[in-house]
């Protein structure tokens, strides 16, 4: 079983990204699980989220304590995200503008903001980087691009194409920290 | 036989407003209350769209959810509704007239720890609170368990006139996102064909129900009552059966158990934690402590004999209690479970912790560390 932690701020969409890798694990053959922390929800409070992927049946229900890989939203959100908890031979995935190395974790950067706005994929509260995230997380857990690109489509039929656009971009530019 | 199936990622509450959906229910009262909220919007939304031919009453509060459920079982619909916590405290009075009234009521009760002070997250009192009501309680450890048992529920529900309240936790279950199997519709109607009650309130054919008795007809009432839940305990097993011949699926009757037979330490526990708890039970194993699991599926009527009749021989039983059993140390289920002992099993230890109240993550590691400190005790 492999376990994931998002950590955001709410509003930038952690929830959604946890929804869309669990969908991703079951078109890809695999038991997914999303179960996201609903606290007091505030925009821009901390919030996080867990994913599960699993080939056997998910009886795991707490939140990701130790997880294998630290989705961390927000630069500012790294030395929280690691705090929380996260297994020793655990991997980090950070959206940041530049390459940032996470303690001595395998580390893996995306620029999502960039790659949302270049996409035309922001709304009233700045750039939609959950969606890169996703791809980018996709490629990271060697999830195949054709499942990844289904599970966008199947969510949101007939109208997709800003968001394929910059989930693929980030699949193929997420990037591992060399150390 | 088993037809043509769906599996569809799903939320615990979407699941539960689903298994509605299947059953067919003919009228839904409902009134917000986190984490039940999402299972009444989507009932409602079904509604809405015409994808589910019920009456969707919207009140002003949980006691007349419960009135509006009352009276339309009474009139003969199959009715459904769900609440947590609080709103089902609020319920309290009107579960005594569905029970007594002999109405087939099912509902939700999504677990919520209890005000005061406010918490959003679960933990077992608000069910356990309701234990003297005379209705039947089975409590759920997945989203596929939550949508096989309101099925269950409503055939035995319907077959001995006695309400039944499908508990689940709130967040861990309810907004938690997994596959759930969802099989064919004309199974399901096999499985449970239309409500056709004995007896119902007819304005054509005026009469009245649940009139002033006096204590020579009220006593054999109660005592009709009491037998009868306890009569729901073969109906329990039968409906599990014939719903894993129908559809293949099975959480187990009036218990599940995991890796038990052989076991020396057994952890007794219900709903989510029990789930975990079975990745606990493996952590134990690799650690050469023969652990095992048994949940019970149905807490009311409590299934002793099946029960009893579990455990194995010379067993520690750590009870993992998410309540609390004012007045005595611990919770309640070891208080139910050591009643049920007493005398019969003299051979088995019983040891009980509480934890996991208002929400506070309950992981397999903290689990497997708790009983191993039990073990020590």
């Amino acid at each position: 079983m492999l376990e994931l932690r998002i950590n955001g701020f709410g509003g930038q969409g952690s929830v959604t990204l946890a929804h869309l890798l669990a969908q991703a694990a079951l078109e890809n053959g695999q038991q997914g699980q999303a179960l996201p922390f609903f606290g007091v929800e505030r925009r821009g409070a901390p919030v996080r989220a867990a994913v599960r992927i699993s080939p056997t049946t998910i009886h795991a229900h707490s939140q990701c304590d130790l997880p294998d890989y630290v989705v961390v939203m927000s630069e500012k959100l790294i030395t929280a995200a690691v705090l929380e908890g996260i297994n020793e031979s655990g991997s980090v995935i950070v959206n940041a503008p530049k390459a940032v190395m996470v303690q001595n974790y395998p580390t893996w950067q995306i620029d999502a903001d960039s790659i949302a706005r270049e996409k035309g994929l922001f709304s009233a509260d700045g750039p939609m980087i959950n969606i890169p995230l996703f791809g980018a997380v996709c490629r990271v857990l060697n999830i195949p691009q054709n499942i990844m690109e289904q599970t966008i489509l199947n969510k949101w039929p007939g109208n997709g194409k800003y968001n394929l656009a910059a989930a693929v971009e980030a699949y193929n530019t997420v990037t591992q920290i060399a150390r | 036989m088993k037809a043509a199936v769906q599996v569809r990622m799903e939320t615990g509450a979407y699941a539960a407003a689903l298994a509605a959906k299947y059953a067919r229910v003919d009228v839904v009262p409902g009134y917000p209350i986190t984490p039940q909220t999402s299972i009444m919007e989507a009932v409602a939304a079904m509604v809405e769209n015409g994808e589910l031919h019920a009456r969707f009453i919207p009140v002003e509060g949980e006691h007349s959810v419960l009135a509006a459920a009352v009276a339309a079982s009474a009139a003969g619909a199959r009715v459904f509704t769900a609440t947590s916590a609080n709103g089902l405290l609020y319920m309290h009075e009107v579960l005594h007239m569905a029970s007594g009234g002999r109405l087939p009521v099912v509902m939700c009760n999504v677990n919520r720890g209890i005000f005061a002070p406010w918490t959003l997250w679960a933990d077992h009192q608000d069910s356990f609170a309701q234990r003297d009501t005379g209705w039947i309680q089975y409590h759920c450890s997945s989203n596929q368990e939550v949508f096989n048992t309101i099925l269950q529920a409503y055939r035995v529900a319907e077959q001995i006139n006695i309400p039944v309240m499908v508990n689940f936790d709130g967040f861990a279950i309810s907004h938690c996102l997994m596959p759930l199997t969802l099989p064919a519709q004309e199974d399901i109607d096999r499985f449970l064909p239309p409500f056709e009650p004995e007896w119902r309130l007819d304005p054509a054919h005026p009469s009245s129900f649940s009139n002033v008795t006096m204590a020579e007809d009220y006593a054999p009432f109660r005592q009709m009552l009491s037998e009868d839940i306890l009569a729901a305990i073969p109906l329990v097993k039968q409906a599990a059966q014939e719903y894993r011949e129908i559809t293949g699926m099975w959480d187990g009757d009036t218990i599940d158990t995991y890796r038990l037979e052989d076991a020396e330490v057994v952890v007794f526990a219900i709903n989510s934690m029990a789930a975990e708890l079975k990745l606990s039970v493996d952590i134990l194993r690799d650690e050469g402590i023969k652990a095992g699991l048994l949940r019970p599926r149905l807490y009311l009527p409590f299934p002793a004999e099946d029960i009893i009749q579990a455990l194995p021989k010379n067993a520690q039983v750590m009870v993992l209690d998410r309540n609390y059993n004012f007045g005595h140390p611990g919770g309640i289920l070891a208080a139910e479970l050591k009643s049920v002992l007493f005398g019969r099993r003299n051979d088995i230890t019983v040891k009980n912790r509480v934890m996991g109240i208002g929400g506070v993550d309950l992981t397999r590691r903290f689990m497997a560390n708790e009983i191993k400190a039990m073990i020590d005790e």
